[in-house]
């Protein structure tokens, strides 16, 4: 039996034959019908109607916003990749001869204040090179064009350096979006009159056959780990807030059922009520997510940044969000209906009190431990990267995650049950739970899971992080900045010492030209094979800055002790290629013999400053070898400078940059993984207090829901002469103490969870106290908030009114 | 009506619920150990002389002197504590916390007055006793029947050993057969400890426990004729 049949009959056949049963209406037509109805209660049910509609809609809008956000991720990577893809080509596998359409490529990047910036320099051979992605034309010679945020930069009044280091080229233009991996890019390319064949690549077109590498198991489980623990509150708020106004709704429906309408169509109903706030809320979580995509370029992660535009999520992802986030808000709304059956003079409640059983909520922290646990046994050995492994780190994570949301009903309800006496209000506390402490277990589960995987997504930061740290303070305790370049002669290496010497804030200036050298060709020798010795040339005082030298005049030679457990070849009087392969596996060119001096005396290696091995296997004087003989001859110069004087770092670079603007820099003065971890921390910590903050909402509404059920009761309490503190710290006790026990779960389970992952990428263990006092502080908060809310409209309801009865 | 003696005495009380008067000028006493009936047809006031006698809403006018205290006069803390210590409340329904124990209960008034746990179960064992239904103790309201519950409720309007019993009703949700157990109960136990009861009831035969009745009509108190 349904509800509203359409009208029998007209007036006259009334008049004259008991009217016909109505014609039964088609499946789906009565169906739409009822959910029709529900929808229309939901739009017109009065004040707690439409606070449930408001709340659902609120929750499956924010369940919307952060899918499609996470879903958009992918795609998000792809663009950015793609652009990066599309403007690139570092050098072509078969470079092309010279011609109309070929120009010179290299790069110039460089760091400004600890800021990278991409720079790129052409030399166009003709009259037609290829032109990047943003741009119409290349830049005339001695002239760049930079993107928005460099040029903005650029005219800051505080890029005073940054102005003199590209004080080189004009600024003739602004690359346009396309040829920017984000609006916040920091990047130009400039035309280079000076540009030589060896400083860069000859090419012929802009794009560049190239895949990005996938996310890292560390970076995937990040990702999984921080949606499990954005959406699970979300969803509990969707399950807290379709509750709201529970009593009422029932009521209603049992009306329904006093006028025909069976059990059915009740849930139909029901189920259109929490369609309308779902439908709602969809519309709603779109426009928050294009609001929020507009927020995009003024945020940078990890030194991603884009384009509103190009966060989106794929069309199949997004339609079945649209999908199943409404059906899922429907699914929580039945299933809140189970055990409970609507009866025409009102609601009978059936499901008799059943002990929660721990076995099958082991079940899943067992699963994640099948898949964690040989991860970590098996630590010793380096982590392999492979998309098994990362699925089983994924899963293994989201799963114990999971399990946290069905241990918690189990661990709440085994420790209140053993709690006995106390004051008052304890008692009231804890009795209420004793009997029925589901709906608050429900909405902490929600804190449980958000604070775990913070816990551990902070626990994953902080190793990386305090790895990193390490390394550089390692590396950095000699204030020292380091330069690759092109050189033919040692006399322009000999130069760029003297100007950087001469650069304010230097300390010293050492240098020397690097080489590789192999073996000579032989029968049955694969050269493309063969892992060359490393050649060093320098001056007498330059190489006694890398070795013990017995004597020292122009024209020595020196072999060194640096690899004795390797066959380099390499003794007095051999044979070594100068021109050996300059890419291990690539072919050898045409072989260029020089012999070792039979001269050549032993020298014993001194360690480098920063406790990294050096690896020369030949020392050699300029008189010795002539650099130009070799095919890409490198310089090497290792800067140290006063960490007091202002701006020496920018100073250096600049004087690199005069002596060539290719100049490779290597250094650990500034870390950028500090920069990158602490976004992602301060981003943790925002969707951690967003969480929350959310959670809260959801806990006061299920205590505001349960003390309007009560009302009567607390009426009859204050009748009693119940004081107002009385039963104000009772509500305290009963948010406080599942909250205590999700928090405590929380951060064994986000701990352990840590502690795996750490130990599975074999970083060292570290964890930051008052990062986790912090996220646990702010849970105490939710519980002080959420009973402060709570009290006024506790302090309302214990009024003389509920016992009114007439 | 006779305020010489009175423990509680009520003049002129007035009071509206929005455009409506509730109560228009009532006057009411009661002395110690006394049963006084409150009858009236619904909407006539009954509940609302009940909860301004017992301080639970403040009258718009009139006084309400109990001993040597005027209620009207006291703040929402005093009459809150003197609603702890010296009156006890029995209503229709919805009055006992569904989460606590029979026993619980029962303790609960005295235990809001300060008594240690043991002390006060203890009392409200005794009380349950008398009331009969000492084989529900450790059982929650909603495993008991209706009668049951009733009882342990007037145990625990009891258990403080008040000066006056309020009783709203309590009979309203019982069959007669209950009813008249209850009833017989709560006035043996009243009588037993010198409390006075003010029963706002519509039923002649619940009535019948009172030494005297009241009807409230159209917000105004009489004394009913003949009534001893």
């Amino acid at each position: 039996m349904t509800l509203l049949r359409s009208r029998p009959g007209t007036d006259g056949e009334r008049d004259t034959a008991p009217p016909a049963l109505p014609a039964a209406r088609r499946a789906p037509a009565v169906w739409a019908r009822d959910l029709a109805m529900g929808m229309r209660f939901a739009a017109g049910g009065g004040r707690e109607g439409w606070i449930r509609t408001a709340l659902t809609a609120a929750g499956v809008a924010l369940g919307v916003a952060v899918l499609l956000l996470g879903a958009s991720a992918p795609t998000l990577m792809n663009a950015w990749h793609a652009r990066e893809k599309a403007r690139e080509n570092l050098g072509q596998a078969h470079p092309p001869p010279p011609g109309d359409r070929t120009l010179l490529y290299a790069s110039a990047n460089t760091t400004f204040h600890g800021t990278a910036i991409r720079g790129r320099l052409v030399r166009p051979d003709g009259t037609r090179p290829p032109v990047p992605p943003g741009l119409d034309h290349l830049p005339g010679p001695g002239r760049m064009v930079v993107s928005p945020a460099l040029k903005e930069l650029l005219d800051s009044p505080g890029a005073g350096l940054l102005r003199e280091r590209l004080g080189a080229y004009r600024i003739a233009g602004v690359i346009g979006d396309e040829g920017l991996q984000g609006p916040r890019e920091l990047t130009y390319l400039a035309q280079s009159t000076t540009l030589g064949e060896r400083d860069g690549y000859r090419i012929d077109h802009f794009g560049k056959n190239w895949e990005p590498r996938p996310l890292t198991a560390p970076a995937t489980v990040l990702v999984i780990m921080t949606c499990v623990a954005l959406l699970t509150p979300v969803m509990v708020f969707i399950g807290t807030s379709v509750r709201f106004g529970n009593e009422r709704r029932e009521r209603r429906l049992a009306a329904l059922r006093l006028v025909g309408a069976d059990v059915r169509t009740t849930r139909r109903i029901a189920s259109g009520e929490a369609l309308f706030g779902s439908l709602l809320g969809l519309l709603g979580g779109g426009l928050l997510f294009l609001a929020a995509r507009q927020l995009a370029p003024a945020i940078t992660l990890w030194d991603i940044n884009v384009y509103s535009a190009d966060v989106a999520p794929g069309p199949v992802t997004a339609l079945l969000i649209a999908v199943l986030v409404p059906a899922a808000a429907v699914l929580v709304t039945l299933v809140a209906q189970r055990g409970v059956t609507v009866e025409p003079l009102g609601v009978v409640r059936h499901r008799p009190p059943v002990r929660r059983r721990l076995w099958w909520r082991l079940a899943l922290p067992v699963l994640s431990a099948l898949l964690l646990v040989p991860l970590v046994l098996r630590h010793r050995q380096p982590w392999d990267d492979t998309p098994v492994n990362t699925f089983r780190l994924a899963a293994g994570s989201t799963l114990l995650l999971f399990g946290i949301t069905a241990l918690l009903p189990w661990l709440v309800e085994r420790v209140v049950g053993r709690l006995r006496g106390g004051p008052v209000p304890w008692q009231l506390a804890v009795r209420r739970l004793q009997l029925n402490s589901g709906p608050a277990t429900r909405a902490v589960s929600g804190i449980t899971v958000a604070v775990a995987g913070a816990i551990a997504i902070h626990m994953l930061m902080t190793g990386m992080q305090t790895g990193y740290a390490a390394a550089y303070a390692k590396s950095g305790q000699v204030p020292r900045i380091s330069f690759w370049g092109h050189t033919d002669t040692w006399r322009s290496t000999e130069r760029a010492l003297a100007a950087l010497r001469a650069t304010p804030g230097v300390t010293a200036a050492h240098g020397t030209i690097d080489l590789n050298a192999g073996r000579m060709p032989a029968p049955g020798r694969d050269l493309s094979r063969d892992l060359p010795a490393v050649l060093t040339v320098g001056s007498c005082a330059e190489l006694r800055h890398l070795a013990r030298l017995p004597a020292c005049k122009d024209g020595d030679v020196f072999v060194t002790d640096a690899r004795p457990d390797r066959d380099t070849g390499i003794t007095p009087g051999a044979t070594l290629n100068l021109n050996p392969p300059l890419v291990y596996g690539e072919p050898a060119g045409r072989p260029r013999p020089w012999t070792v001096p039979p001269a050549a005396r032993a020298a014993r290696l001194l360690p480098s400053g920063d406790g990294h091995p050096r690896y020369y296997d030949l020392l050699l004087t300029p008189a010795a070898l002539d650099p130009a003989r070799y095919t890409a001859p490198d310089m090497q110069l290792d800067v140290d400078f006063d960490r007091g004087t202002p701006d020496a770092v920018e100073h250096i670079r600049n004087t690199a940059a005069r002596i060539g603007p290719t100049m490779y820099e290597s250094s650990s003065v500034d870390n950028p993984h500090d920069r990158q971890l602490d976004g992602v921390r301060t981003a943790l910590f925002t969707g951690a207090v967003i969480t929350l903050l959310l959670i809260g909402a959801g806990l006061i509404i299920s205590t505001v829901e349960q003390l309007h059920e009560r009302r009567r009761l607390l009426s009859v309490l204050d009748a009693h002469g119940t004081r107002r503190a009385t039963l104000g710290w009772s509500v305290l006790w009963q948010t406080a103490l599942p909250v205590a026990l999700g928090l405590a779960l929380a951060v064994t389970c986000g701990l352990t969870l840590g502690t795996l992952l750490l130990t599975i990428i074999g970083t060292g263990l570290a964890v930051d106290w008052a990062g986790i006092a912090g996220i646990t502080a702010i849970g105490a908060a939710v519980i002080l908030f959420v009973t402060a809310l709570s009290l006024p409209p506790l302090w309302r309801m214990m009024r003389p009114d509920g016992l009114r009865t007439e | 009506m006779t305020p010489a003696g009175s423990l509680l005495e009520a003049r002129a009380l007035r009071k509206a619920y929005g455009p409506t008067p509730a109560l228009d000028g009532a006057d009411f006493s009661i002395h110690p150990g006394e049963v006084v009936a409150v009858m009236g047809p619904s909407g006539s006031g009954k509940s609302t002389l009940l909860h301004c006698l017992a301080g639970i809403i403040r009258p718009d006018s009139g006084t309400v002197r109990y001993g040597p205290h005027t209620l009207t006069d006291l703040s929402d803390t005093h009459r809150s504590a003197l609603r702890r210590t010296d009156f006890g409340f029995v209503f229709q329904f919805g009055q006992l916390v569904p989460e606590l124990t029979c026993l619980e209960n029962v303790a609960l008034p005295l235990r809001l007055n300060g008594t240690r746990r043991k002390a006060a179960e203890h009392r409200a064992r005794d009380w349950l006793e008398r009331l009969e239904v000492d084989d529900v103790a450790a059982k929650r309201p909603g495993e008991i029947s209706g009668g049951q519950g009733q009882r342990v409720a007037v145990a625990r309007a009891l258990a403080p050993q008040p000066r006056v019993v309020f009783a709203d009703e309590p009979t309203g949700a019982l069959d007669s057969l209950n009813g008249e157990r209850v009833m017989g109960l709560l006035s043996d136990a009243a009588r037993a400890t010198g409390a006075a009861v003010v029963l706002v009831t519509h039923e002649p035969r619940v009535a019948a426990y009172a030494d005297r009745e009241v009807v409230v009509r159209d917000g105004v108190a009489r004394e009913m004729a003949g009534a001893a």
